[in-house]
């Protein structure tokens, strides 16, 4: 039955504008009349001192789709019976308009309209969206993200079961600003279509937005599963809404690149992690980009991961560190752009700490402690070594080895020759014994092996 | 006291053969769990460490197997300090200028510019390079290995550069002990043409008395107050040696 209706409904509407678009979009002779008057600058002043201009455009109305129902139609009076009224305002007076759209058009077919009326009668009306004289069906009037902005470029408030409320007006220069450009406002805004706007209730704001946000993973779903063995989606998990969701970082209409501008892309940890990120900002790294626009430091996510972010405190993330460091200190490319040397990975792998790090990584030891490069060069507070910051760093430095050696006194953190391979001048005691060595053990070796051979050759003279 | 039969010459009592055997085993053990720790990149040194349990494992079964050595190597300085203090030891392993002639006499041999091998006593200059190589190289190893164990002691009196340097020490000593024991000594012990397949004085503490005159023949002629002749090629003849001359005396160490 309703299937018959709508094609009927179809076929009356083609019929219509068929036969109105051969008629020339002509005008009523009483519409004329009407015009007459209402083509001439006149304006009505309503009660709260607002005016409205009264001149109708006649070929707006000649374009519209109700050009054929005339202008008593809507307004109820014709020129022979005009009365005077007065409004307190332009509000009231287009909301009061607007009551005519409902005698033939059913709001109730439509969730939306209905709760928009019903809600807020004198704040929202049809034609706030709709347009009055121009009025036109609301698929004509855009396409895209258009369609939805018709009415969501509106002051529309939307109301949380909290009591909050928020303008859902959306700002098109911002969409076309974001890198989802491209996309439709249904592509993220699932259970919306241009025929279909559910009415939707949320206890609160961060009810809505997580919700909102399970939808990014209908496209980055590889995103959203390494969230899974994060520590943000962990406390989700347990309960705690603080914790950060997709849109908390990424941002929501307005979405960017996470990656073009490393420095807002640190400050979204900020939000939450402000005691570390002030440490952070004094930090060689965190100076660096923020004074100097520098982008080859690392940033937050670059030590912790953005999106498997399993937290500091595991010993995996331990015992990594040196990997994590590594990844931009052992890379010559980025190092000598700062007359930094890449062998402080090697120099810490051959050596007592970095060997038995090694070995505790591969054999799954991971909850065994041992030094790794945060351990003396410090986490967020990372200092240059050069030049000034060399006396900072060795000042902390005993205190650093004693959380591991009680013991320590004064000379204790020497015994680290640094990340030098030992030379003459910087640890000669050391660079003279390998030196030694490296003469005298192949001299004996050699030694030995001519002996033998000798030896050998005699005995076979001999017999 | 030595006692010689037909054929064999006892050279050393059980005390000594337990002390090598004893010395032998915490080397080997010394040098699987040290030398894996020098060499980590390597995957057998990752198979040893692995088949420990672990890198402190293995770094805990190395420190007391060089506890082990130590106590060897200290009881050995003092056993033979007594015993040659005492006069029940001769003090055969002093190094004199002999040995060195004796270097030169045999390499001039080998090259075959003179006829006649050097003539040793109880010990040759081969033997007590290796005996001195033990004694030194294990107090060096034992010093060095006790400061790596505990750098923060060391620290306290020392500057701390001594501890990378005991570093250095211990793992370019070890590979210098570990190539000359696998080279020198192990052919000397077992392939060497005149013991192949099997030096076995080290097990039985008995060498054969042609051996004995061959290579240790001035101890030989002062064991048993004989004067051996020279032959011409250089090798000691022992069927030379008359029955009677052989069991004329009873030695004495």
């Amino acid at each position: 039955m309703t299937a018959r209706k709508s094609y009927l409904g179809v076929f009356v509407v083609l019929v219509i504008l068929l036969s109105s678009s051969f008629s020339g979009a002509k005008l009523t002779e009483a519409d004329q009349t009407c015009l007459g008057c209402h083509e001439m600058e006149q304006t009505m002043k309503f009660g709260n001192g607002e005016t409205l201009s009264l001149k109708v455009n006649p070929q707006e109305v000649e374009k519209s789709v109700h050009r054929i129902i005339g202008c008593s139609a809507c307004h109820g009076f014709t020129a022979d019976n005009h009365p005077q009224r007065s409004y307190k305002s332009r509000k009231e007076f287009s909301s009061l308009s607007a009551r005519k759209c409902t005698q033939c058009h059913d709001a109730k077919e439509s969730n939306i309209h209905e709760k928009l009326i019903n809600e807020s009668a004198t704040k929202t009306a049809c034609t706030d969206c709709h347009g009055a004289h121009a009025v036109k069906r609301v698929r004509e009037l855009s396409k895209g993200n258009q369609y939805c902005l018709t009415c969501h470029n509106k002051e529309l408030d939307v109301h949380y079961k909290d009591g909050y409320k928020e303008k859902t007006m959306v700002n098109e220069a911002v969409l076309n600003n974001s890198v989802h450009k491209n996309l439709s406002c249904v592509d993220c805004h699932v259970r919306v279509s241009s025929e279909d706007h559910p009415i939707r209730e949320f206890q609160n704001k961060r009810d809505f937005s997580m919700v909102m946000a399970e939808n990014c993973r209908r496209c980055h779903f590889d995103k959203y599963s390494r969230t899974l063995e994060g520590i943000h989606f962990k406390l989700l998990t347990q309960g705690n809404a603080k914790a950060p969701i997709c849109s908390d970082c990424h941002g929501t209409h307005a979405i960017a690149s996470a990656r073009k501008d490393k420095l807002a892309n640190a400050q979204k940890c900020e939000q939450c992690h402000k005691d570390i990120y002030a440490i952070y900002a004094k930090s060689v790294h965190g100076a660096a980009l923020i004074n100097e626009n520098i982008e080859d430091v690392p940033i937050c996510s670059d030590c912790h991961k953005a999106h498997d972010n399993a937290g500091p405190h595991t010993a995996n993330f331990r015992i990594s560190v040196p990997q994590t460091c590594a990844s931009c200190h052992a890379k010559k490319e980025i190092m000598q752009k700062y007359g930094l040397s890449t062998k402080v990975i090697d120099t810490y792998l051959q050596d007592f700490h970095g060997v038995t790090m090694k070995f505790y990584k591969q054999y799954g030891q991971t909850e065994k402690q041992i030094a790794v490069c945060i351990d003396c060069h410090g986490v967020h507070d990372i200092v240059r070594v050069k030049n000034q910051g060399a006396a900072v760093v060795k000042q902390h430095l005993l205190k650093r080895c004693q959380k591991c050696h009680a013991d320590a006194t004064a000379n204790f953190p020497d015994s680290w020759v640094s990340h030098y391979e030992p030379d003459f001048k910087k640890a000669s005691l050391v660079f003279l014994i390998d030196l030694g060595y490296k003469i005298f053990i192949p001299f004996m070796i050699i030694g030995l092996l001519l002996q033998i051979v000798l030896h050998l050759w005699r005995y076979a003279v001999n017999r | 006291m030595y006692t010689a039969n037909r054929e064999y010459i006892r050279r050393f009592g059980p005390a000594r053969l337990v002390e090598h055997w004893l010395n032998a085993g915490t080397f080997i053990l010394l040098v699987i769990t040290g030398l894996a720790q020098k060499f980590h990149e390597y995957d057998i040194s990752q198979w040893v460490i692995m088949t420990f349990g672990g890198i402190d494992t293995t770094r805990l079964v190395h420190r007391y197997s060089g506890i082990a050595l130590t106590i060897l190597t200290a009881q050995h300085i003092l056993v033979a300090s007594f015993g040659i203090l005492f006069r029940k030891w001769q003090p055969s392993m002093v190094i004199h200028m002999k040995d060195f002639r004796d270097a030169i006499d045999n390499l001039r041999y080998y090259l075959g510019l003179s006829d006649q091998p050097a003539r040793c006593d109880r010990f040759d200059y081969k033997q007590k390079f290796e005996y001195w190589g033990v004694v030194v190289g294990g107090i060096l190893m034992a010093v060095t290995g006790l400061a790596l164990w505990f750098p923060t002691v060391v620290t306290r009196l020392l500057p701390g550069q001594f501890i990378p340097a005991a570093k250095a020490l211990h793992t370019n000593e070890a590979l210098l002990a570990f190539l000359v024991i696998v080279t020198w000594h192990i052919y000397n012990a077992i392939f060497s043409p005149e013991v192949l397949p099997l030096d076995t004085v080290i097990f039985t503490g008995k060498i054969s008395r042609e051996r004995m005159i061959h290579e240790h023949p001035l101890e030989y002629e002062r064991l048993y107050g004989v004067t051996l002749p020279r032959h011409p090629e250089g090798h000691e003849d022992p069927t030379e040696v008359s029955s009677a001359q052989r069991h004329s005396t009873t030695p004495t160490p």
